[in-house]
């Protein structure tokens, strides 16, 4: 027993423990919705582009928060000018804003005499985190969660049905960007703790898994929350005991959250084999 | 500086014979993925002293085999499996990395490149991988053609093009090794398929895109080197942002063009 | 070759699909001689596209028999193919030889002029070199079936080729399949056009599984049409039928 508390005899490590939990009540669900709505390259693209907000939050000694929302609507701004057009190939269009973006916040950061910690922008730092922070991060991922179980009819009729929705009183459009809004909010809340890089991880993981193993939206949302604090914690005693990141841990815990509930998958019925030829298995679908 | 140039060069050439196929089959996250997924393996080459291009191809195949088997039975939906399996894999170099560099400059390198600390063996790998797209592209023209253009009759039409793509998908994931050596694990987008995605804006037949994706690839290595020399940071990220920016100056430049015919 | 002599298709009781224990088809058996055009019918979903696939060799197959007499061409709708594709008129039509062109070996010089020759006979000829996507919609389908003419194929199938297409590309659609009609190949033509069907030599009539094959006046009777397609048939003014398909309704 000793071994599981040790983590969270010190007060960094009860703050950090508070952390992951109050994170987990906001990504729990809202994985759930980003997995039925196929928007995880949104994640990922909102990730890895918003860093150049960190950096210069980072540099300007700025609180990472500002710095973070900054990037964050910079980058979603890029993306929503960049997908509109068809001629630019949707995802490729978008693939180069956000990698050049994610450049551009490498060359402010590599840049100047004194880095601005890199690393920790880019794999978290979750045993950093202070009072401030922890109240701000427990404050939106609070809001977060509350939207989420407010809009819970409209989100899931535009997800099951989307042509008939409008007709519901749930105009499609509306909910996909409130949607997109709340995974905004709750990337710059996790970022700090987990980092740009590994941000998609506690967002995705315990949503995905937890569509995995049962079939009802109710029970997946709340299933998705416990399994994100899970991860949060499993991963802090990880972390504590092999010495190694901490960000990183908790997102292999969530990860690997993932994988067994493939396996577990395995009890449902197979979908059919897939016709379609190899190039177009890996290719962006629209 | 002077093999900084020849990679550079080199790169060009595999950035417009392959990048050409990565942009028109919509492979361009698959690519940034095979990348990002040969991190773990480039932070293992370290400590086990083998070539890191061995190690990161390695990985990068694992990667790609994985996800293949996911999406293939339809356990998992293409886009969130690609997302966790590649955040998987990430993580894993993270963990390992805290483990075998004390400094993050060595993790630094690996994700953003070391374009200027480039070794013989690098030149040699690059240019092997130059030759092989060439000549991968002119054994595969056809079913490539077929299928990046009607993959519903490809098949019908009697060309291989189920061996075709296995092979594309390879080469890709050797083109994405060598350039990473360069750019960095997350940044071999900003070779591999900034230039394309640029050219294809204009280009009227697919010879003209994989020539001119390899004239605009050299220019912008090129110049991204001088600009990195210049402002003192990194060629890997300077190359992606100037990638970038002519992309966006070569969209708002046609965007208003046709605003004005009309 | 003989006008109803040889049988260049042949299916018994095929049946067969892609998700394990649903089937898109069951119970299917028809043949289609040399010289004829034989139109299949059916609702979306039920079963034509399988069908071709089936013939294709690319559905796995759980009872019965297939045999075609060599590769067939295949013509599908033009929405499958990428419009923004970098490829002319004439690469399009070339493609059609790439199938018997060794790997190793450039496309003949012969085969180049095939496909010249094919473009002209779909009156495309002037258009060669111009880019697929910036083609209409019937030209875009005049060029995929020169494509098919190219690889001269002694079964042909086609996939809705006059669904949206202008009046002077239909006409000439309809009067290359004559052509081919003549040249004693097999044509097989899924449409929703009841009364084109009319003017073909055999219908068939898929729902998930065979409702009817024969000639068009013993098939295409009203009992017949509303086994088929069920809620989506029309009954029109004068007592005729029509098909109600994505709000277009053919008249027969």
């Amino acid at each position: 027993m000793d071994w599981l508390l040790d983590p969270f005899s010190g007060a960094i490590g009860r703050r950090a423990l508070v952390e992951v939990i109050l994170l987990g009540l906001a990504c729990g669900p809202l994985g759930v919705w980003i997995v039925l709505y196929r928007r995880s390259y949104a994640a990922e693209s909102i990730s890895h582009g918003m860093l150049p907000g960190l950096v210069l939050a980072a540099l300007a000694g700025v609180p990472l928060l500002l710095g973070a929302a900054g990037g964050v609507l910079l980058c979603a701004a890029t993306i929503t000018l960049v997908a509109r057009d068809e001629r630019l190939g949707g995802d490729v269009g978008v693939a180069v804003a956000v990698t050049a973006l994610f450049g551009l916040g490498a060359m402010l950061a590599l840049a100047p005499a004194v880095p601005p910690r890199l690393e920790e922008l880019l794999f978290g730092d979750l045993l950093g985190v202070s009072s401030g922070d922890l109240m701000a991060a427990g404050a939106l991922a609070a809001a977060v969660a509350v939207a989420l179980a407010v809009a819970f009819r409209p989100l899931s009729l535009v997800a099951f049905d989307a042509a008939s929705a409008r007709s519901l009183g749930a105009p499609p459009g509306r909910w996909q960007l409130a949607l997109l809004a709340l995974l905004a909010v709750t990337t710059v809340v996790v970022v700090q703790g987990l980092g740009s890089l590994l941000v998609v991880a506690l967002i995705l993981a315990p949503g995905a898994a937890a569509l995995n193993v049962t079939g009802r939206l109710p029970a997946a949302l709340g299933l998705a929350t416990w399994l994100a604090a899970l991860a949060g914690a499993a991963g802090l005693v990880i972390s504590h005991h092999l010495a190694v990141a901490a960000g990183a841990s908790v997102a292999l815990c969530a990860v690997a959250e993932w994988v067994l509930s493939l396996l577990a998958w395995r009890m449902h019925a197979p979908s059919p084999p897939s016709t379609a030829l190899p190039a177009d298995m890996f290719a962006q679908a629209r | 500086m002077q093999r900084a140039l020849v990679e550079v060069l080199l790169l060009s050439v595999t950035a417009g014979v392959l990048g050409s196929w990565i942009v028109l089959r919509r492979l361009a996250f698959y690519t940034h993925a095979i990348g990002t997924a040969a991190f773990p393996g480039l932070v293992l080459a370290v400590p086990w002293g083998i070539p890191a291009q061995a190690a990161a191809l390695g990985t990068a195949l694992g990667f790609a085999g994985a996800l293949d088997r996911l999406t293939r039975s339809g356990r998992a939906a293409t886009d969130s499996a690609t997302g966790l399996l590649l955040v998987g894999f990430f993580a894993v170099g993270v963990v390992l990395a805290s483990d075998v560099f004390e400094a993050g400059a060595g993790v630094d390198r690996l994700l953003f490149g070391s374009l200027l600390g480039v070794s013989e063996l690098d030149l040699w790998l690059t240019a092997a991988a130059a030759v092989g797209a060439l000549a991968l592209n002119a054994a595969l023209w056809r079913p490539l053609l077929t299928a990046g253009f009607d993959p519903s009759a490809a098949r019908a039409l009697g060309v291989p093009a189920t061996t075709a793509d296995w092979l594309l998908l390879v080469a890709i994931a050797c083109a994405a090794v060598v350039a990473l050596e360069a750019v960095g694990a997350l940044l071999v987008i900003g070779v591999l398929v900034m230039p394309a995605a640029t050219v294809r804006l204009v280009a009227r037949s697919v010879p003209e895109l994989q020539i001119a994706t390899a004239a605009l690839a050299a220019l912008q290595g090129v110049a991204g080197l001088w600009l990195a020399a210049t402002l003192n940071v990194g060629p890997g990220p300077t190359i992606s942002v100037l990638g970038g920016a002519v992309f966006a100056a070569a969209a708002l430049f046609l965007a208003g063009r046709r605003r004005l015919a009309r | 070759m003989s006008r109803g002599g040889s049988r260049l298709v042949e299916v018994s009781d095929l049946g067969g699909g892609y998700a394990p224990g649903a089937e898109a088809l069951s119970d299917t058996s028809f043949a289609v001689e040399a010289g004829m055009i034989l139109a299949v019918l059916g609702p979306n979903g039920g079963g034509k596209t399988t069908l071709f696939r089936a013939l294709l060799g690319e559905l796995p197959i759980r009872r019965g028999h297939v045999e075609v007499r060599g590769r067939p061409a295949y013509v599908p709708q033009t929405e499958r193919a990428r419009l923004d594709f970098p490829v002319s008129a004439v690469e399009v039509v070339l493609m059609g030889a790439y199938g018997r062109t060794a790997w190793y070996r450039r496309v003949a010089r012969a085969d180049r002029g095939a496909a010249n020759a094919a473009l002209e006979r779909v009156g495309l000829a002037d258009r060669a070199g111009v880019r697929f996507g910036q083609l209409s919609g019937g030209q875009r389908q005049r060029v995929l079936i020169a494509r098919a003419l190219m690889q001269d194929a002694a079964v042909l199938l086609l996939d809705e080729p006059l669904s949206g297409v202008d009046t002077a590309s239909a006409e000439r659609i309809e009067t290359l399949l004559s052509d081919l009609r003549g040249q004693g190949r097999a044509v097989l033509v899924a449409t929703h056009d009841v009364d084109q069907a009319r003017r073909w030599d055999r219908v068939l009539c898929l729902s998930g599984r065979q409702v009817a094959f024969g000639p068009p006046a013993e098939t295409l009777t009203t009992s017949v049409l509303r086994a088929t397609y069920g809620a989506e048939l029309v009954e029109l003014d004068d007592g005729r039928y029509g098909v109600r398909v994505d709000h277009h309704s053919h008249g027969t």
